[in-house]
Formats: C-alpha cells, structure tokens, sequence
C-alpha cells in the first residue's frame, strides 16, 4: 500500500495536500467544505465574498455543458456569480471552519469594486481566521464591471487592489487571473509588484457553448435569451497550463508560486500543473459533475506516481516540464519519425487512410483486398495524425530517419520521443 | 493438449476497452454493487478508480479487500451478486464488473504489486484445516493482523477445489498459484501432505495453536446408489480433477452422458465440449426456471453444443445405459453413452476433525464450535457455496478469531 506525504508549502503556508476546492459553487457554505475536508481536501478556498453593497441576483437554469460523442462533460458554462449569502454568515462559517478543522488550509476569496471594498474585505477575511486570501480578478459574469474579469484584463486596477489588500492584511495572498487576455503576465506582473505572493490562474473562459435551434437563443435560456459566461472544465486544461507555462519562463515571474485551476479531474492532470510549476491546485467543475469523492484517487494516484518517480516530496516535482517547452523556432527540425503498423493489431477500418489523405499528407496507401493500410515513406512527413486517429492503438512511432537538408551527421537513435501515439 | 481448455475462455479486456466498459458505471451514490459484494471487495470504489485513471489505487482496494481478488474477478457468478443491482441495467446491461477486476489484477500481477502489509508479530499461532479459498483468506487475514498461521493441507499441491475443481479455461492453475504465492508472502506456513485426523491429531492441533480454523470444504463428490461398482460412472469431481491436473491432456469418449444441473455440471460439460467431446448430454433434474447453474456458464455450455435435458431424473442404470423419467409429466427417456459423468452434488468429509456436521454444515450456532477454541469457515458454515461466499465467510471468521485471542 503506498503511503507518500503529500504535503506542501504554498505561500508560507502547509497544505496536507495540494488540492483544494476553487471559489465557485463547490465551496458555498460551512457544511459543503466541511464534507471537502473530511474527503481528503487539503483546502478550500471559499466562495468569493463580495461587498455588502454588491446584491447578488442568479438566473435559473445557470449551467450548460458541452459534449461530444458519448462523453457527457467536456467542457462546462456556468452563470453564477459570487457568494450569494450575507457577509456575516459568510464571516461566521469562515470562523467555524478555521476552528473545526485547524490542520486544513482555508482561503478566504474576496473581490470589491474599488479600494475600500477591498480593503474592508480583506481585513473582514483575516479578523474571521483565514490562512490566505485569493483576489478574485476574473469572474467573467458579474454584472458590475468594476469587478471580475474586467478587472483582471487591466494590470492598472490589478496592481492598485493589490496593494489596496497588502496595507489591509498581513496574511499572504493569491491574485486570480482571467483568461480572457492576451497576455497574462502583465496583470500577473502587476499584481506581484502590487503586493501579492502569488497567482491563481486560470478562471473560466467567455463562452458561448450552445445554441438552441428552434429558439435561436444560446443555452442556458433564461426567459428567451442568454450571456457570454465562463467556460471550465477538461477542455479548458491545455489554456490554463499554456498560461502557467508563460508565466513561468517570464524572467519577472519565473519565482512567482502559482496555484493552477482548469480541468483537473485526475491525479494525471495534477501532475501535469505540478510539473508546470504549480504548488497548489483547484478544482470545481469536475467536483460539480462527481463529488468531492475524486480526491481519493487524485491523492492516491499521484502517491503511486511519486513512488514510480522515486521522490518523496512533492516540491521536487514541481515546475520539471517548465525547461522542455521552448520557443517553436527552437525545435530539432531535422528528421523525420515514420509510422509503424502492426497489422497483428489492425481491425481493417482505413481512419488512418482517410485522415491522411484528408487531413495529411496523402501517404497511407490501401489494400480493397486486403483491407490494410501501407505507409508510402516518399510521401510521409511523420505527423502521426494516423497515429492519433487509429481506435485500435496499432499505430505506433517507428523508424527515425534524418531529412537530406541535414548536413552534420547524428546518432538518430538519441532522438528523444513519445512512448506511444496511443490516448486511452 | 487441447489449446481451448487451457486459454482462458473469456477474453481479457485492453486498456481501451476496460476504460470504454469503466466509462458506462454511473458513478452511484451509496453503490448497489459494493452493498451486494458477499466479500466487501467494494466494486464502486475500484471502477471508480480505474476511471480517474488510477489503475494502481484500483488495485489496492481489489487487494486489501479481497485477498483472492484475482480468482474472485474470474470465477464469481457476478450476475447474481454485484450485478444484479447494477443501476446501468435501467439503461442497457449491468457493467462487467467480473472483467474489470480481472484487468485490474492482472495490472497488479503484471507490475508486481506487493499490496498487502503485515502488523508487527503479536506472537500467537493459528492452525488452518484446508487450504481451499475459505482456509487461504482466512490465513492472509490473519497473517496481516500478525498471526503467525499455519495450514494444513491433505493433498500434495495446495488451493483446494480452485486447483483441482474449476477447469482451467475459468480459472489458470498459474492465477492460483500467484494468489497462494502472494498469501504465503504473508508469512503463512502451508503443510502439504497432511491429513488431520490421520498425520495430526485436532487434539494437538489445538494444543499447540491459540486458535484452529476448520476450512474443508464439500471435498467429495456424492455418488448415487445405482451407479455403485458401475465402471463406466464418475464423479464429476475426481473427472474435473484429473483433467486439470493434466492441464487437459486426456483422451475423451466420443459419447458423454452427464447428470446434474449445478456449476459443477457446467464445468464438466463445458470442459468436455473444449477437450473435443462431439457428444455430449446433459440430464438435470431441474427444470430451466429453477437452474442452478449460473446463467454465464449455462450459457457457455450451450454455446459449446451440449445437449441439455431439463426436468428427468435418472430411476436405473446398467453400464452406460441410463433410463430417466421425467418429475412431472409421463415420459421417458433412455441414453446410452461411453462414459457418464456424476455431478450431483458433494459432501463433507470430517473424518478427524472432531465436529459434528448436519447436512453439510458445521452444527453449531455462529462459527466457532462452543468452549472450544475451533472456529470454522467455507462451504461448512452456513451461507452459500461459491468461491465469493468463502471469502467472506474466511473474512468474518479472521475478524471473530482476531476478537477471540484479545486483539483489535
């Protein structure tokens, strides 16, 4: 039975594992993240506490999700906005929670309209006994624009809530970027240069994820018409770790610490975040789909994977895969890796064919007898598209050969590549 | 050698396709599956598991909860345990829970996974009579908890009716092996060649350990009275036996007559069938509505081509000629086969273990003999007589010894 300490230091701060609920929906109350840290949280960030002045008002029904083929949530829509319940009640489960549970993280989420609102909260949030704060820059449905996302997307108003919170509290804090960005490191910039410890990234991106036809009206329907709102969940993974990745490899941010949200479901995904640099991690959407329950194989799993790496602190992982994603002009374009097809394996289906003549490069030839694909090598330029595309894993990464423009002779057999082409 | 009734009858699932069937679970709240599992090896959780991409945590709970994980994933009438009360059934068909734990713990097989821990040594000995799946869990429990477990086994080769009874084609002797490897692992001593009653006596076993556990199993087949001194009758667990031990390679009649309708019937028809039998007949005395055998292996053998007569019971026999009269209506029927295979139930033998047995079961309240320091478990405490059952019977009888010598 594998037993690895999970902990980890954030901020200053000890988690007993880094995985936390992220200020959403999953964390609105006292009794929802109490069940979060008796199922194995090692935090949660509570759900954003606004401004008394702020009225929250939802719409109903507020969620969507998008799907493919069998699966049901690839990616999800959510129109909710910040905590809904008033600021003493939130002040008081706060309090209980941090009381209830001394050996778990809590962060209090805040997000004001200007500096007051977020000086106010700030020393509401520490008075009540949270461990840190995250300023939530980048709720992408607030119906103010003086908060939420429209903030985040200015590194300006970044910066000055920043040290608004700095001369308000002494616990470490956390600034969560929005998405909706070109660039993430100016705010991120700004806001570490403002005050904060670190960064949380990534909130949800402006979405619209449906349309209903006969309606002609995006989904959800709220008496006939809907909003752009943020989009989370699995498909919005490779945004948040394209983030992470920039951030860390900007020379002013290359220290920053860095707690990562988007589409984490399994220990694989926390991995991925971790090896990007990340010290803490986040989840709502996939908790909202299965339960706080996925912790234990989030836990478990990355465990057995710490024990398959042979490390015995997680902080030794963190920020290993930064190093390898480099500039694209950077990359070795000198050879070529060709298809390799086990026919023992191939069921006769020719989606390789079909993509590479239509998608590619026109090189995998088809046997109608035989119902069998070839590679012709004079036409393959090695994309492996058949690879990805091939339902039985059949295809798989072969002979390495150096292009003839190579003029330094190499030892192809030092090419580093993927193990397989095969997603399971 | 017949490649069909060594190569495992049902195919292993692939990566893909274990992930596409972990894909269908609900996900349930408060898992009917794990409520049915008789061994508590907690299918929700595991699937769950698989699905998170935790392949090694699956098989930590598949281990931890089910020392003969391995045998169970193969060999348990699913259908009428976790199954059953599978939600997805509301949509299309249960999940193939039996295929997914079967892939899990082949995983844990093929990465060499050592799951299971031993506490520090508490001191006390535990002897255990059989070495069949009710004396090895309750061995592999015990040994986790510190005991220091010694079983005795009366044939040469340990396992019990898992090696010697259920065909190769359904259970691989090497999966038994590995499962007894894995609890011997543990610390337990296993003594082959030792019949108590004959070698030992129950008076020193007794003696000599803090407790013993009587784990012996319906080791012998029941014969019917017509069939007495008739050299072309068999029992169908010394035919099953000898096929296996042989890992198949024997000479099968042309013309098999088999009487029975139960798992072990199943077997034996199935196994001739994959051997090369060309006739086979299967007489049993119920009827289709209130079969025994489980409906996988009912299946399997029609799939194979037996001929299956329900509802006749046989009334005389002379040789290979066999006559039968139907239960209910008035018809006859009369077969003449080559050889004719017995499967028509089996028995304890308690011969030296000192306990008193009523219909196949210890007679005594609970598990534990009364002021003595004798607890029994498997087939002759009271329960069903399926692999699964063992199991938890081994289970609970690990948990009432452990409380019985004073430990947590």
């Amino acid at each position: 039975m594998v037993k690895k300490d999970l902990s980890i230091t954030f901020m200053g701060v000890k988690f007993p594992n880094p995985f936390c609920l992220s200020s959403s929906p999953v964390g609105n109350c006292y009794e929802m993240c109490a069940k979060a840290y008796r199922e194995g949280w090692g935090g949660v960030v509570f759900k954003t506490i606004g401004p008394k002045h702020y009225v929250i008002n939802e719409v109903s029904p507020r969620f969507d999700a998008l799907t493919k083929e069998s699966e049901p949530f690839i990616g999800f829509k959510n129109m909710e906005q910040i905590a809904e319940h008033p600021l003493e009640e939130n002040l008081a489960d706060l309090r209980r929670l941090k009381k209830e549970f001394p050996n778990n993280v809590l962060i209090a989420s805040i997000m004001g309209s200007n500096e007051e609102d977020w000086e106010f909260l700030a020393k509401a949030v520490t008075e009540a006994g949270a461990d840190m704060i995250e300023l939530n820059f980048s709720c992408p449905q607030m119906t103010s624009h003086a908060m939420g996302s429209d903030v985040g997307s200015n590194p300006e108003l970044c910066r000055k809530y920043c040290a608004a919170v700095r001369r308000s509290t002494h616990l470490p804090f956390m600034a969560k970027m929005t998405p909706n960005i070109t660039d993430m490191c100016e705010p991120a910039i700004a806001s570490i240069e403002g005050g904060a410890d670190g960064i949380s990234a990534i909130n949800t991106i402006k979405s619209i994820i449906n349309v209903d036809l006969d309606k002609k009206v995006g989904l959800p329907i709220v008496n006939g018409k809907s909003s752009i709102s943020g989009y989370s969940g699995k498909a919005v993974k490779p945004v948040a770790l394209r983030f992470i990745q920039q951030m860390r490899s900007h020379p002013k941010l290359k220290d920053a610490e860095i707690s990562g949200i988007g589409g984490i479901e399994t220990w694989e995904d926390a991995a991925e975040f971790i090896l990007l640099g990340c010290k803490n991690l986040q989840v709502t959407t996939a908790i909202m789909q299965y339960g706080y329950r996925i912790v234990e194989d989030m836990k478990n799993g990355l465990e057995h994977y710490m024990e398959e790496q042979g490390v015995d602190h997680l902080e030794d992982l963190v920020g290993l895969a930064n190093k390898n994603l480099i500039p694209a002009e950077e990359l070795d374009r000198d050879y070529i890796v060709y298809p390799n097809i086990n026919l023992d394996k191939c069921v006769g289906c020719g989606r390789c064919v079909i993509s590479c003549f239509d998608g590619a490069h026109q090189a995998m030839e088809w046997d109608e007898e035989k119902r069998r694909p070839n590679c012709n090598h004079d036409k393959c330029v090695g994309c492996l598209l058949c690879g990805l595309v091939c339902p039985v894993g059949a295809i798989s990464l072969g002979e390495r050969v150096l292009k003839p423009t190579n003029k330094k002779p190499r030892n192809v057999n030092k090419i580093v590549l993927q193990d397989s082409m095969e997603k399971l | 050698m017949s490649k069909k009734y060594v190569d495992e009858y049902e195919k292993a699932y692939t990566p893909r396709l274990v992930m596409e069937e972990a894909s269908r679970c609900l996900l349930c709240l408060d898992a009917p599956c794990s409520s049915a599992c008789p061994a508590g090896t907690d299918p929700a959780k595991f699937i769950r598991s698989l699905r998170f991409k935790n392949v090694k945590g699956a098989a930590e709970t598949v281990r931890i909860n089910n020392a003969l994980g391995a045998i169970c994933a193969r060999v348990c009438p699913t259908e009428r345990y976790c199954q059953a009360g599978c939600s997805r059934s509301g949509i299309d068909k249960p999940i193939d829970i039996g295929g997914i734990q079967r892939y899990i713990t082949d995983y844990e097989d093929a990465l060499k996974m050592d799951t299971l821990e031993v506490k520090e040594a508490n001191g006390k000995k535990v002897a255990v009579v059989g070495s069949g799946p009710a004396g090895l869990t309750s061995a592999a429990e015990l040994a986790k908890l510190g005991y220091k477990v010694t079983i005795y086994e009366a044939s040469n080769k340990a396992g019990g009716y898992l090696r010697f009874g259920i065909p190769e084609y359904r259970l691989p002797t090497e999966i038994v092996e590995k499962e007894i490897d894995r609890i011997v692992r543990l610390g337990v001593d296993i003594v082959l060649n030792t019949r108590v009653g004959e070698d030992i006596t129950m008076d020193q076993l007794r003696k000599e350990n803090d407790a013993v556990i009587l784990a012996i199993g319906a080791s012998k087949g029941k014969m019917l009275p017509m069939f007495l001194n008739n050299k072309k009758a068999v029992l169908a667990v010394d035919w099953l036996k000898k096929v296996k031990s042989k890992k198949g390679n024997i000479k099968v009649k042309e013309n098999v007559l088999v009487i029975g309708g139960g798992d072990v019937a199943m077997d034996v028809v199935t196994s001739l069938k994959l051997l090369g039998c060309p006739h086979v007949t299967d007489v049993v005395y119920e009827q289709f509505s209130e079969f025994k055998a489980s409906k996988k292996e009912l299946m399997g053998a029609q799939e194979q081509g037996v001929t299956i007569i329900d509802g006749y019971v046989p009334v005389a026999a002379r040789g290979g000629q066999v006559k039968f009269k139907h239960r209910v209506i008035n018809a006859e029927l009369k077969i003449k086969a080559d050889l004719v295979i017995l499967a028509v139930g089996q028995y304890v033998d308690a011969n030296g273990v000192d306990v008193e047995i009523d219909r196949n079961e210890v007679k005594a309240e609970g598990v534990q003999v009364a002021n003595t320091n004798v607890f029994f478990a498997g087939d002759i405490a009271h329960g069903e007589k399926t692999v699964v059952w063992a199991v938890r019977s081994a289970k609970e009888v690990a948990y009432r010894v452990n409380k019985f010598l004073g430990g947590k």
